[in-house]
């Protein structure tokens, strides 16, 4: 048991611990995973003998892939593959000799791990995936953390902070770039009931499959559709940005008739989905409102019913919408993240012809109330606008999405339209969409070097929720059909020989490493040169020099004897040299060759002439 | 695991079929673990736990292999086993070729514990495996082992072999009585030869701590005087021939054996001269490794 093994393991502990820090504790595997780290650091603590120790390498191991479970992400990602090299470095460690050789250790850790590997990843790439065996643990909803939540109340908030943190990142991986930045509206939550102070989502009634009976795939994109692909942070809902456009390209996204994307995956993690880009025909947008989208508490905001009562007489629809814009235009509103608590009698009077000072969440409820008492059918939908457009290092572009862009707008009925997105934010003086609209381009590039490096970790990011967390059975199949057309039949047989190629491979790339001589490069020159004429029966005797056996040879081969004295005497100089050089030991090396070279030449020309004799 | 055909013969190389391999306890437990993240993989539909779980499986495959090629080939052979003395652990002689780096070798002979894991380079090597004789003669150590569990310890390869030559084995040492024979012959000039049991008067030998029942003549006035306490000094008598050992009468001849081993070896590092008759073989008085070795030899194939 090497002496490296003890600290070798407890810094693999120790990695554990990191990666089990961002663990959400509400998942029972994360308990699992908690509970299963700390009974193997007591192992740890009290194990003695090497079979003790071997049990703790596995647990270890077992560790590092419920962690993987649970934080699929780059980073933890990273830190649970360190954490699985060093635990089998750790049991590497157990069965080698006493002397803590780090080097040699590390080394022969990596051979083993990348001979091992590309057996995993033929089974990895080709084996078919199974469906989960059921739906447990996969709840929604724990606990919000930031940005967006399915109550929005904009009286209440005196001061709304903008926040920098990440909300959600979208790639557009097939090409097409980003839309224009007027058109980035990423819906998450339809607003549909209002009590005349704050406006709630009805609940999504969640389609979940009986456990076992796995939904149908959805079939892939096809090849002219354009994809858009989303990495969104733990939010705690279970509806999920996207543009609004484009069809769910997994089983786990359910689109809801009133336009939100639900995703089965738990809110508390971080989701990686895909859509396609393409509008559908008769999908959300021509879904006919309900009772609902006209209902109002009538009698809480006189002057806004009075206001809309005008709106009313217009003939069609269309009419009163414009009638509203042209009104919101004309009164001097403005945008302000500072607007001050409205009061709780007749909150949106009181901003509609008071204040006029507001962001997004007032503009958007009093522009629908005044919609729905003007007999039109509204909506108040949350979700992002705008965003920055980030094209990192040799790396997919993406859309970077602060909760800083939460947004919310309405959506208006339109007989023969469908519905419609209006932001009456938009009309407000100072909206910062607008001025980013107007500045467009001076946004990006901004920020130092660190955010530079973030947004460069994240198109890393991207890049791995596609390539890695994207690999998913329909990927899998996809690639199995691509290999082998037709002949699915065969793929037992083909990952059997795959396996069993790379088996070959490994230990023969393994044998290869460990017969390679190691040692003075000097000195493995002279052995080969040495080899090269012990072939020809030419070896050194007991007790000779080089020297000696150099005149030896030149008996035998006369025409060797300048190679073999230009040999010998850089040989000699540079073995015997105080500071040997290592331009010099290059020297040596080419001599060598060239010696080797004359001596195959000779004999070849040698044999040539003997046969010309014959 | 220790179980399968032991090879015979003067030397052997494991191949194939003189070599067996299995899953250790640990490997089972491995296989365990790799049920268990495929399970987890599936259901949390995570690619970073399936990975681990076919790295985990293809590393057992791997390790089945790399097991096997520390011992694939090797080539076991005896050396000359030096003689040894019954029930002290003696080295035994093993000469092992290894055709490529051979790691985690544990040799075992007999009964014996394993020992530490050999890391052995390629080449020719000779280890020098501890077995206990029971008995004395010339004993073969019975069955070695030769086993691995390097790289991962998932599988342990192993080999079972009867080395064929045979060690001398001297009788244990133990002390207990021996019968002396005086000797015809006058001791070899100058040599010191071994003397009775008894003290004597005629030379002076040492001194030790004066006893009340020693005589006063005895007392090492001189040191008394000096205050360095009292002391009698010991006389010996005259040196007598050396004697010859032969196995006391009365005793079973083993333990008889016992004895004069254990008495031999004793004169022998006081580097005392004696002899030795045995039943049907007698050797003269003398002195020496060689004479020792030779008298132990004969005591070792006494019938």
């Amino acid at each position: 048991m090497s002496r490296a093994a003890a600290p070798l393991q407890w810094l693999t502990m120790g990695l554990l611990a990191v990666g089990l820090l961002g663990l959400s504790p509400a998942l029972s595997l994360s308990l699992l995973a908690f509970g299963l780290a700390v009974l193997t650091a007591l192992k740890l603590r009290e194990a003695r003998r090497i079979e003790e120790r071997r049990v703790v390498a596995l647990l270890q191991l077992v560790c590092a892939g419920l962690l993987a479970a649970l934080r699929p992400e780059l980073g933890p990602s990273l830190l649970q593959g360190l954490a699985i090299l060093m635990a089998l470095a750790g049991l590497l460690a157990l069965e080698l000799g006493a002397g803590p050789d780090w080097k040699a250790l590390l080394r022969r850790s990596l051979q083993v791990l990348l001979a091992a590997l590309p057996i995993a990843l033929v089974l990895f790439l080709l084996l078919p995936r199974l469906t989960p065996f059921s739906n447990l643990g996969t709840g929604h909803g724990m606990g919000a953390v930031t940005g967006l939540s399915d109550s929005m109340e904009p009286g209440s908030i005196a001061k709304l902070s903008v926040s920098r943190e990440a909300a959600a990142r979208v790639a557009f991986p097939l090409g097409g770039g980003p839309p224009p930045l007027e058109q980035r509206y990423w819906r998450v939550l339809v607003h549909e009931r209002f009590d005349g102070r704050s406006w709630r989502s009805a609940e999504p009634p969640f389609a979940r499959p009986a456990a076992g009976q796995p939904t149908p795939a959805p079939p892939p994109p096809a090849p002219g559709e354009g994809i858009q692909l989303w990495l969104t942070e733990p939010s705690g809902l279970s509806t999920v940005p996207w543009s609004g456009a484009g069809r769910p390209l997994s089983a786990d996204l359910n689109l809801q008739r009133s336009g939100e994307l639900l995703n089965r995956a738990p809110g508390s993690q971080r989701r990686v989905y895909a859509l396609t880009r393409t509008a559908e025909p008769g999908d959300w947008r021509s879904v006919p409102p309900g009772p609902s989208d006209l209902l109002l508490p009538r009698g809480e905001n006189p002057k806004l019913e009075a206001l809309a009562g005008e709106w009313r007489r217009l003939g069609s629809e269309r009419e009163r919408l414009n009638a509203a814009g042209s009104w919101f235009r004309a009164q001097p509103f403005r945008y302000s993240l500072e607007p001050g608590a409205l009061p709780r009698q007749a909150p949106l009077d009181h901003f509609l012809f008071e204040t006029r000072l507001g962001f997004c969440g007032h503009y958007a409820s009093a522009f629908t109330t005044l919609m729905r008492a003007a007999g039109v059918p509204a909506r108040v939908v949350s979700g992002y606008r705008g965003g920055q457009w980030v094209q990192p290092v040799g790396g997919t572009g993406y859309i970077d999405l602060r909760q800083a862009d939460a947004h919310a707008w309405s959506e208006v009925w339109l007989q023969g339209e469908g519905w419609r997105r209006v932001d009456p934010t938009a009309w407000a003086d100072g909206d910062p969409l607008a001025s980013a609209t107007a500045g467009a381009g001076s946004l990006a590039g901004a920020g130092g070097p660190w955010d530079w490096l973030q947004q460069q970790w994240w198109g890393l990011d991207i890049a791995w929720a596609r390539w890695w967390l994207g690999y998913d059975s329909e990927q899998q199949q996809a690639l199995v059909a691509r290999l082998l057309g037709k002949q699915r039949h065969l793929l037992g047989l083909v990952v059997l020989l795959a396996v069993a190629i790379s088996l070959a491979a490994s230990l023969g790339g393994l044998g290869w490493l460990g017969r390679r001589r190691s040692g003075d490069p000097l000195r493995l020159e002279l052995e080969r040169t040495l080899r090269a004429f012990a072939r020809q029966g030419m070896a050194p005797q007991a007790g000779e020099t080089l020297a000696g056996f150099a005149q030896r040879l030149t008996r035998r081969w006369p025409e060797l004897a300048g190679p073999l004295g230009d040999f010998v005497e850089q040989y000699q100089g540079q073995r015997f040299a105080s500071t040997p050089s290592r331009s010099g030991r290059r020297e040596a090396q080419r001599l060598g060759r060239v010696l080797r070279r004359s001596l195959n030449t000779g004999i070849q020309s040698k044999e040539a002439v003997q046969r010309v004799d014959r | 695991m220790d179980f399968g055909r032991p090879q015979q013969g003067e030397r052997v190389r494991l191949q194939m079929r003189s070599l067996y391999i299995l899953p250790t306890r640990f490997g089972w437990l491995w296989l365990a673990g790799t049920v268990l993240m495929q399970v987890v993989g599936i259901q949390m539909q995570s690619n970073g736990t399936l990975l681990l779980s076919f790295l985990m499986l293809s590393l057992f495959l791997l390790a089945l292999h790399l097991t096997h090629f520390n011992l694939q080939g090797v080539e076991l052979g005896c050396g000359a086993p030096a003689p040894g003395f019954a029930g002290d652990p003696v080295p035994y002689p093993i000469q092992v070729r290894c055709p490529g780096r051979s790691e985690g070798v544990r040799l075992r002979l007999g009964g014996e514990q394993a020992g530490a894991p050999l890391s052995l380079p390629p080449g020719d090597h000779e280890l020098a495996v501890a077995w206990t004789p029971p008995g004395r003669g010339w004993q073969r150590p019975g069955l070695l082992r030769v086993q691995t569990t390097a790289p991962l310890g998932l599988f342990c390869c192993w080999s079972r072999w009867y080395p064929a030559a045979a060690q001398l084995i001297y009788p244990a040492r133990r002390a207990g009585p021996v019968r002396l024979l005086a000797v015809a012959t006058a001791p070899v000039a100058g040599a010191p030869s071994v003397a009775s049991r008894h003290d004597g008067s005629e030379d002076w030998r040492d001194l030790a701590p004066h006893r009340p029942q020693d005589s006063p003549s005895r007392l090492a006035w001189k040191l008394l005087a000096q205050g360095r306490g009292e002391y009698a000094k010991r006389f010996l008598d005259r040196p007598e021939a050396p004697p010859l050992l032969a196995p006391e009468p009365g005793l079973p001849l083993e333990q008889a054996l016992e004895h004069l081993s254990e008495r031999i070896w004793s004169y022998h590092g006081r580097g005392l001269s004696y002899g030795l008759v045995l039943p049907g073989q007698t050797i003269a008085a003398g002195r020496g490794v060689l004479h020792r070795d030779q008298c132990l030899a004969a005591l070792a194939t006494c019938r």
